[in-house]
């Protein structure tokens, strides 16, 4: 047991390095794919149905697509069509379009919960469509949408193991690694288990604590 | 035409092991479930805690875990072996709170209802409730059932010749670029739309029966 | 009086709309005068909120006139943004629900529109809606929740709302019908005082006593028709056709 404990420790410092890629890779497709969610969101109950047929294909086509898939179209594929990304990039590229999908989604459902009274009585009142939209619509649709949002955003952070598959250097690819040079797949694995445990659980038991927190001015 | 000919051979792969994980999942899920809702309170954190760990940590470091992990040392297993288990784990942690909400959703006044009427827990359990939960659970379930056979994807990490692993292959060896890639998300498309349209419909049909 | 003042608040001329096959307002002209208090009571289904809605456009009409204190538009054949624009700045509207913004306070409730539709800065339109709570008596309300307000608060509150952009006319759509009978009192009673100031008002309501008191007329719809129309004695009391006599002797036995 001790020497588990002492491999751990030798071990950790690589895995957090890792798990700090892992986290930053997760934070950056959330920060491209959850505005351009939102856009979708929008585009997608637009009045010119050219641009909402384009819109529901860009959302199908992101949701549909398994995350391995477009992580290895990106990475393996874009290269043929004369753009190579460093597999970095090619990670939170794929990982923002899976996002955007995912999360259009979402926050369609978000903004479709608020109460079309509340769209009248602002057009009653003389405001825009855009006023309306900005003022009313949108900010309580994402506040409705948010605890699915954190939900999502525990998988995309799940998801990040894939790009070990495209060779970005994040927990599991350390751990695997490790694992090879020392023939101790388990007991590394085990280590690299528990430091997404250690992100996961307390983001699911936030994500529970907005959920109940939220439903008070709704 | 080589290309559509290579990815197709990976459809009854990631058919056999997206079938069998669900299945593995299903039974699995069944005292999971169980466990949650136990009266027993040891048991019910047990069961907490058993979800959580599946479900919190990503579906392929659980592939690693016993591919890499259990399979070098301890067993020998194939790959597809360790990616239907792998995968079935991970769906018996889903599936089990998926069991639980529909559980959940059937009103108490059922198991008042049975017992006013003298029949036992067990009784109650699998002749009035599960029925009933079933029902609300099936859309769920097929839901899951779609984003399992896109997930099972990652089989192909630890060499499971499946859809992808074949498109990835062909787009390296055959210098085709692109189109693999096109080709197996055509595949997948074309796999999950029967199966949405059959919850959709299912979902329709349930609701019209289960009317509240 | 001048003969600007004699202008009528609203007409609605020869109005008409159907929803599919179903006709829910046929052919209906209605004319308000400033200042005048008009009730439009009637079974439900009748077509009354449908009217009322086609007044500031929330329904287009598919035929027929609407005319807001001189602004004529044709809803049947289209409407311009600007003169939707002027339109509902001059007609409020209290509906059924409330429709407060619930992600809002009391007061941002209130100034918002006033912000974005009058282009007040915020200090301004604070100033005019903390008047208006007053108004209403729910000056300490001013930074709560409208979900810690009860049913009769949150109405009043969207009562200022309203006002709060000056309107020329005044819309209710059954302001009372989602609250405890206690709590459409104190909405009631506001809406008593609006009408003594002089406010035009337009009010689909159930309340016959609100009717009888306040109205200077009542207009009694039925399938989407206008069958009686006159002073409150005239109409409550001795209405002529059957059929409203038997709307009527059904909502009073009540």
């Amino acid at each position: 047991m001790t020497g588990l404990l002492t491999s751990w420790g030798e071990w950790l410092p690589r895995l957090l390095e890792g798990l700090v890629t892992s986290v930053e890779l997760t934070a950056a497709s959330l920060l491209l794919g959850i505005p351009l969610g939102l856009v979708l969101a929008l585009l997608s109950s637009s009045r010119t149905r050219a641009v909402r047929w384009a819109a529901i294909a860009l959302v199908e086509i992101g949701r549909g697509t398994p995350a391995l898939v477009m992580l290895q179209f990106v990475y393996y594929g874009l290269p043929s069509a004369g753009l190579s990304l460093t597999a970095f990039v090619s990670a939170v590229a794929a990982l923002s379009l899976t996002t955007a999908g995912y999360t259009s989604e979402i926050l369609r459902g978000g903004l479709q919960a608020v109460p079309a009274g509340e769209t009248e009585a602002a057009g009653a009142l003389g405001m825009s469509h855009r006023d309306t939209l900005r003022f009313v619509v949108v900010p309580q649709g994402v506040r409705i949408a948010l605890p699915s949002l954190m939900g999502f955003a525990i998988l995309i952070f799940q998801a990040t193991s894939l790009t070990f598959t495209i060779s970005v250097v994040e927990l599991l690819s350390q751990a695997y690694s490790i694992g090879a040079a020392t023939f101790r797949y388990l007991d590394v694995l085990v280590l690299a288990g528990l430091l997404y445990l250690a992100v996961t659980i307390p983001a699911g038991l936030l994500t529970n604590r907005t959920e109940r927190r939220l439903s008070r001015h709704l | 035409m080589e290309v559509l000919e290579a990815v197709l051979l990976g459809v009854p792969v990631t058919l056999l092991v997206t079938v069998a994980a669900l299945a593995l999942g299903a039974v699995l899920a069944v005292p999971l479930a169980a466990a949650r809702r136990s009266r027993v309170v040891p048991l019910r954190w047990l069961g907490r805690v058993v979800i959580d760990v599946v479900r919190g940590i990503p579906p392929v470091v659980w592939l690693f875990l016993i591919f890499f992990g259990l399979g070098r040392d301890l067993i020998r297993l194939e790959p597809i072996e360790a990616g239907i288990i792998g995968l079935g784990v991970i769906s018996a942690g889903y599936l089990a709170e998926i069991y639980r909400g529909g559980l959940s959703a059937v009103h108490a006044g059922q198991w008042e209802a049975a017992s006013a009427l003298g029949m036992g827990g067990t009784d109650t359990l699998v002749r009035v409730v599960a029925p009933q939960a079933f029902r609300v659970s099936l859309p769920a379930v097929t839901t899951y059932a779609i984003s399992l056979l896109k997930d099972s994807t990652i089989v192909s990490a630890i060499g499971v010749s499946e859809i992808l692993f074949r498109a990835t292959q062909s787009a390296r060896s055959t210098g085709a670029g692109l189109t693999p890639f096109f080709v197996a998300a055509a595949v997948y498309i074309l796999l999950s739309a029967p199966l949405a349209w059959l919850s959709r419909g299912l979902d329709a049909r349930l609701r019209a029966r289960v009317a509240r | 009086m001048s003969a600007v003042a004699q202008e009528p608040a609203v007409v609605l001329d020869r109005i008409h709309k159907q929803f599919g096959d179903l006709v829910v307002v046929r052919d209906v002209s209605l004319t308000v005068a400033r200042g005048e208090v008009v009730a439009i009571i009637g079974p439900s289904g009748s077509g009354k909120s449908t009217l009322l809605r086609c007044i500031n456009l929330l329904e287009r009409a598919d035929s027929g006139r609407v005319e807001v204190v001189g602004r004529a538009v044709e809803p049947g054949a289209g409407v311009a943004g600007r003169d939707l624009a002027a339109l509902r700045r001059s007609v409020g509207m209290v509906f059924q629900s409330f429709n407060l913004f619930p992600h809002m306070t009391v007061l941002r409730n209130v100034s918002l529109p006033q912000e974005r539709v009058l282009g007040r800065s915020r200090a301004e339109a604070d100033a005019r809606s903390r008047q208006l709570l007053e108004r209403v008596g729910l000056a300490a309300k001013a930074d709560t929740y409208p979900s810690r307000c009860s049913g009769g608060q949150q109405q009043r509150v969207a009562i200022a709302r309203a006002l709060a952009l000056d309107p020329e006319v005044m819309l209710f759509d059954e302001p009372t019908s989602a609250l405890d009978p206690e709590l459409g009192l104190e909405v009631l009673a506001v809406m008593r005082e609006l009408a003594a100031d002089g406010m035009t008002m337009v009010v689909v309501t159930h309340e016959i006593h609100f009717a009888a008191d306040v109205a200077d007329r009542v207009v009694v719809m039925a399938d989407g028709a206008v069958l009686e129309e006159g002073t409150p004695e005239q109409v409550l009391r001795s209405p002529s056709t059957e059929r409203a006599r038997r709307f009527l002797s059904a909502v009073v036995d009540r």
